[in-house]
């Protein structure tokens, strides 16, 4: 094999697997015994779905009726403005998240302060959307004297209480919903970039500087090109792909008045078809499916690079790298504090009680702890935890075998079928899981019953198995030779060198774990879709907390800071994991 | 397929999942208990455990919530429906029977309700379903101090609102009304109250196929709440303002931070009441206002509705059990239920409003069922969807200086859209 450096990148020059036939290769049989728990989970709810959509979509009560749900979904007075609106969405919000993201990054590099700032920007990204929601309305409560967000705008405006701007109101509510949104992934586009712009070598900018570049070629040559575009694709595209999830948001965050004004998608799918997929609702999932897997098969080419990916060089000493200019530290001071605002008003809320956060602004009564009393007192949110508590366990350990059996084999492969099998698996992770609802619950009620905490875990673990089985195909395929070479000839079996090679790729391992317990954790969409009534989890029983929400604001902000507490911890000590596990793992 | 084959697959593929997917336990257990799903939660859940403790079976009931509809429909694909559902609408209940979901049944002698609630529980001339609780919808609530004499008719009501509105303006005192228009319903609420005072038989039509949602009863009745609804002053903070208050949070207004008078909705606002009332005053309530002078005022009522599912020998047993009279005693000794059943003493009411609410509600010739509630598929409205959202629609333009004429045709388009898409009305 050889290899030829091009500016710092490795680029490979020709098609360099492992050997294919080791020892300890997995047979043709024992390869599809390793793959088949994967196969049968996505061929059943993910890819059997889809096609049930699809027909769905074309077919009323099983007869053939062409495109007729497409127009008649499509001519609705609204839709228009419902499908401009998430295409803002999946363009607007991940062109800020990207920018913000780069500048606080930079801002915060090699600074003493940097750690901190970094630390704020990260907590939003662990809490459960429905927290983030529940903390923006009270935030942006229309009543200035409850809502500190008005009560500034007023001010600011020298207009009276009435004539304020109202951010929840039907103009200004999309913005409202993204300003959310930022402040909840901002963090994690810092994390991303600082380990790329910690990952480009120092010497570039030498280099450019030398042959007499200024500032601007340095940035362009020496961090864009070689690094940044595809950081910032990669950014792009996770954050596109995110803005699904904004379903969460809306049915937090906005009076039944101005759902409709901010309605979207996702929300408009779930609407007009419920737990049941049919006809219109099935040919707008059929819209929105295909432009999300399109789009986020445009993003793959973009990014794609050499398979077996380039080893990783030894990061740079960072020492080298000058700390920025004071003004960007202020600048990177100054949007921590800001990313704080938020987290104190839910803070503020939460120590008021039930009549007290519903009367009068948090800032404007003594703190006390009857809302945490009457919450942890009651039984409610005991139960509720728990049972999150464990599915998320019980989800979290299933996903990391049926991944672990399923990426061994995968890692293997070489050229076309490598990146097909790539290609597959992206596409499976962002189907959303509205569009195929229906289906799922047909499949569940023929395999298991729906409405179960069994059939929410099986639902849970066929959405969470793609993203794990890529990142950890691509970590098994980053391990250096010589570990592989190890593992195989200590494994005398190929279950041995599988748990060898486990072993080596921890952090992977704990990436893909915290990820995914994460995410069963903050879900709501799962839970509102397939969970029944013998258990609630987590953000279903926020939001249906949320339903009357001033009357409920104290206990609801007690019980969404007491939901926050595990997976922020979780997400704060894995974060240099994560980020590895995100960008291996979303990028090939 | 055949039926056999049907349950061979199944059979097969729920050993195939018990083998691969190590899943959650979560098992339901095979007990021989009575399963019941009910819409309710919190408080009124509690009271109804206490209720079908006293049944001689164990009953296990379970909360499917606001979205009781989508779970029964899991519940059905998944072939594990309950024995016995409450449910929330007229609507779902003759949609189930119509499907063959559901079982007939047979309520108890002692089962008596007004006439014109018992007919939209029946299809095909059976009955399919027995309602197990009522709400009186037509109550406007207010402070006896804020409001030494209430209105005794809708002109009453209209003057005492410009009146108030315009001290309002002024910021010399309360405004005259609070209103959750955030929530769809309680704007149909209000349409409904209106429109059965105007109109009674016009009403009973638009809940049908030969629904006329462009006539004139509709017109003159959206006429009348535009007069009302577009007086400067009316509501706390405006229009704009209320179309982003919730219902609870317009009960709060008039309880607590006492910035409106009056807050029109149904018997159970004292849950609220009870929360969020300062000092020791007992807020009261006057009957909706009619427009003809001494006239009762029209009656509106809500109502959940008990069912059983085919197949499920003792759903329909405890369904008849459910409607003898003494078996919602707990929950009438609790307070805060208001039974459907007329046949129910009024000396079982241990709380005096209910006891004077039911006694209303017999009557005779007055009472509607809540139309909103009637209407088929999406037109019965939630969040965006439907006459909730047709009615906020309603109110933004009339709130915001739109011509009342120009709004009332509006929003008449919409509707008769809506009923026609949703497969009623003409």
């Amino acid at each position: 094999m050889s290899r030829v450096r091009v500016l710092g990148e490795l680029a490979v020059l020709d098609d360099v697997g492992p050997p294919r036939r080791g020892r300890a290769y997995p047979a043709a049989g024992a390869t599809s015994a390793l793959l088949l728990p994967a196969i049968v989970l996505l061929g059943g709810l993910v890819l059997w779905p889809v096609l049930r959509t699809v027909h769905a979509s074309v077919t009323t009560d099983g007869h053939w009726v062409g495109a007729k749900h497409f127009r008649t979904a499509l001519a609705a007075p609204d839709t228009g403005a419902v499908v401009g609106r998430t295409v803002l969405w999946a363009v607007l919000v991940p062109a800020v998240v990207t920018a913000l993201g780069y500048l606080l990054a930079a801002a915060s590099r090699r600074s003493q302060e940097g750690g901190l700032v970094r630390l704020i920007l990260l907590v939003p990204v662990a809490l459960p959307l429905v927290v983030t929601g529940v903390t923006f309305r009270l935030m942006y409560d229309p009543d200035p004297s409850r809502g500190l967000a008005t009560l500034v705008a007023a001010r600011l405006t020298g207009r009276s209480a009435e004539a304020a701007p109202q951010l929840l109101g039907p103009g200004l509510v999309t913005v409202a919903l993204m300003s959310a949104f930022v402040w909840a992934w901002v963090g994690l586009a810092v994390l991303v970039f600082r380990a790329a712009l910690d990952a480009v070598p120092p010497n570039l900018a030498d280099a450019v500087r030398a042959y007499g570049g200024g500032r601007r070629h340095v940035l362009w040559d020496a961090q864009w090109r070689p690094l940044l575009l595809r950081t910032v694709a990669v950014v792009f595209a996770l954050v596109a792909v995110g803005t699904s999830r904004t379903f969460d948001l809306i049915l937090v965050m906005t009076p039944g008045s101005v759902r409709d004004d901010a309605a979207v998608l996702a929300l408009r799918v779930w609407q007009t078809s419920g737990g049941t997929t049919t006809g219109e609702g099935a040919a707008l999932g059929v819209v929105w499916l295909a432009a999300v897997v399109g789009g986020i098969l445009v993003a793959a080419l973009f990014v794609r690079q050499a398979w077996p990916p380039p080893r990783a060089e030894t990061p740079p000493d960072p020492d080298r790298v000058a700390p920025p200019r004071r003004v960007f530290r202020l600048l990177a001071a100054g949007a921590a504090v800001a990313w704080l605002v938020p987290l104190v008003v839910l803070i503020g809320t939460s120590l008021h009680g039930r009549v007290d956060a519903a009367a009068r602004g948090w800032w404007s009564a003594p703190p006390g702890a009857g809302s945490y009393l009457h919450v942890v007192t009651g039984t409610e949110l005991w139960r509720t935890l728990a049972f999150t508590l464990l599915l998320a366990t019980v989800v979290t350990a299933t996903v990391l075998v049926v991944a672990l059996l399923a990426a061994y084999p995968l890692a293997w492969l070489t050229g076309p079928a490598a990146q097909a099998t790539g290609l597959l698996l992206l596409a499976a992770s962002v189907v959303p899981v509205q569009v195929i609802a229906g289906p799922v619950n047909e499949v569940l009620g023929l395999v298991l019953s729906s409405g179960t905490a069994r059939g929410l875990a099986l639902v849970h673990v066929a959405l969470g198995v793609p993203f794990a089985v890529l990142v950890l195909r691509n970590a098994f395929a980053d391990l250096p030779a010589e570990q592989v070479r190890g593992a195989r000839l200590g494994g005398r079996r190929w279950w041995d060198t599988l748990r060898r090679l486990a072993r080596h790729n921890l952090p992977a391992v704990v990436a893909v774990s915290v990820l995914e317990f994460v995410q069963v954790w903050n879900d709501l969409v799962v839970g509102l879709l397939f969970s029944g009534p013998e258990a609630t989890p987590l953000g279903l029983f926020l939001a249906g907390q949320s339903r009357g929400f001033v009357s409920n604001s104290g206990l609801l902000a007690a019980s969404s800071v007491l939901a926050s507490v595990l997976p922020v911890l979780l997400v704060v000590l894995a974060r240099r994991q994560l980020v590895a596990g995100l960008v291996s793992g979303g990028v090939r | 397929m055949t039926p056999a084959g049907r349950a061979t697959r199944r059979t097969l593929l729920r050993a195939a999942a018990a083998g691969a997917a190590a899943t959650a336990a979560g098992c339901t257990g095979g007990s021989r208990s009575v399963q019941v799903a009910v819409v309710w939660s919190a408080s009124e859940l509690d009271r109804f455990r206490r209720v079908v403790a006293g049944y001689p079976v164990p009953v296990h009931v379970v909360s499917a919530g606001n979205d009781i509809d989508a779970f029964l429909r899991a519940r059905h694909l998944a072939g594990t429906s309950p024995d016995v559902a409450i449910l929330p609408r007229p609507g779902l209940v003759t949609e189930y029977a119509q499907r063959g979901w559901l079982s007939p049944v047979r309520p108890s002698s002692e089962y008596a309700v007004p006439t014109g609630l018992s007919d939209l529980l029946m299809t095909r001339g059976r009955r399919y379903g027995v309602w197990v609780k009522a709400a009186h919808k037509s109550l406007i609530w207010y402070l006896p101090s804020v409001l030494p004499r209430p209105p005794g008719t809708w002109d009453e009501l209209v003057t005492l609102t410009r009146d108030l509105g315009a001290l309002a303006r002024r910021g010399s005192g309360p405004a005259p009304l609070a209103i959750g228009a955030a929530d769809g319903w309680v704007l149909t609420d209000w349409f409904e109250n209106v429109l059965a005072d105007l109109a009674p038989d016009a009403y009973d039509t638009l809940a049908g196929p030969d629904a006329d949602w462009q006539g004139r009863p509709v017109r003159d009745t959206l006429d009348r709440l535009a007069e009302l609804w577009s007086i400067d002053g009316a509501f706390p903070g405006g229009g704009r303002r209320a179309l982003l208050t919730q219902y609870e949070e317009s009960v709060i207004q008039v309880v607590r931070s006492r910035r409106a008078v009056m807050v029109f909705e149904a018997d159970f606002t004292d849950e609220v009441v009870g929360t969020f009332r300062r000092g020791p005053e007992e807020p009261k309530t006057f009957r909706f206002p009619s427009a003809r002078p001494g006239a009762g005022g029209p009656l509106i009522v809500g109502g959940d509705a008990a069912v059983a599912f085919a197949d499920a020998r003792s759903g329909v047993e405890l369904v008849e059990w459910l409607t003898r009279a003494g078996s919602f005693q707990p929950w009438l000794d609790a307070g805060g239920y208001l039974s459907p059943n007329t046949a129910i003493a009024l000396d079982s009411y241990a709380d005096p409003v209910r006891r004077e609410l039911a006694g209303e509600m017999r009557a005779p010739g007055t009472l509607r069922f809540d139309l909103s509630d009637q209407l088929p598929g999406p037109f019965t409205g939630s969040d965006g969807l439907g006459i909730w959202r047709i009615m906020q629609d309603f109110f933004a333009d009339v709130t915001d200086g739109v011509p009342a004429a120009e709004a009332v045709r509006r929003a008449t388009g919409h509707l008769a859209a809506a009923a026609r898409s949703a497969g009623g009305g003409r």
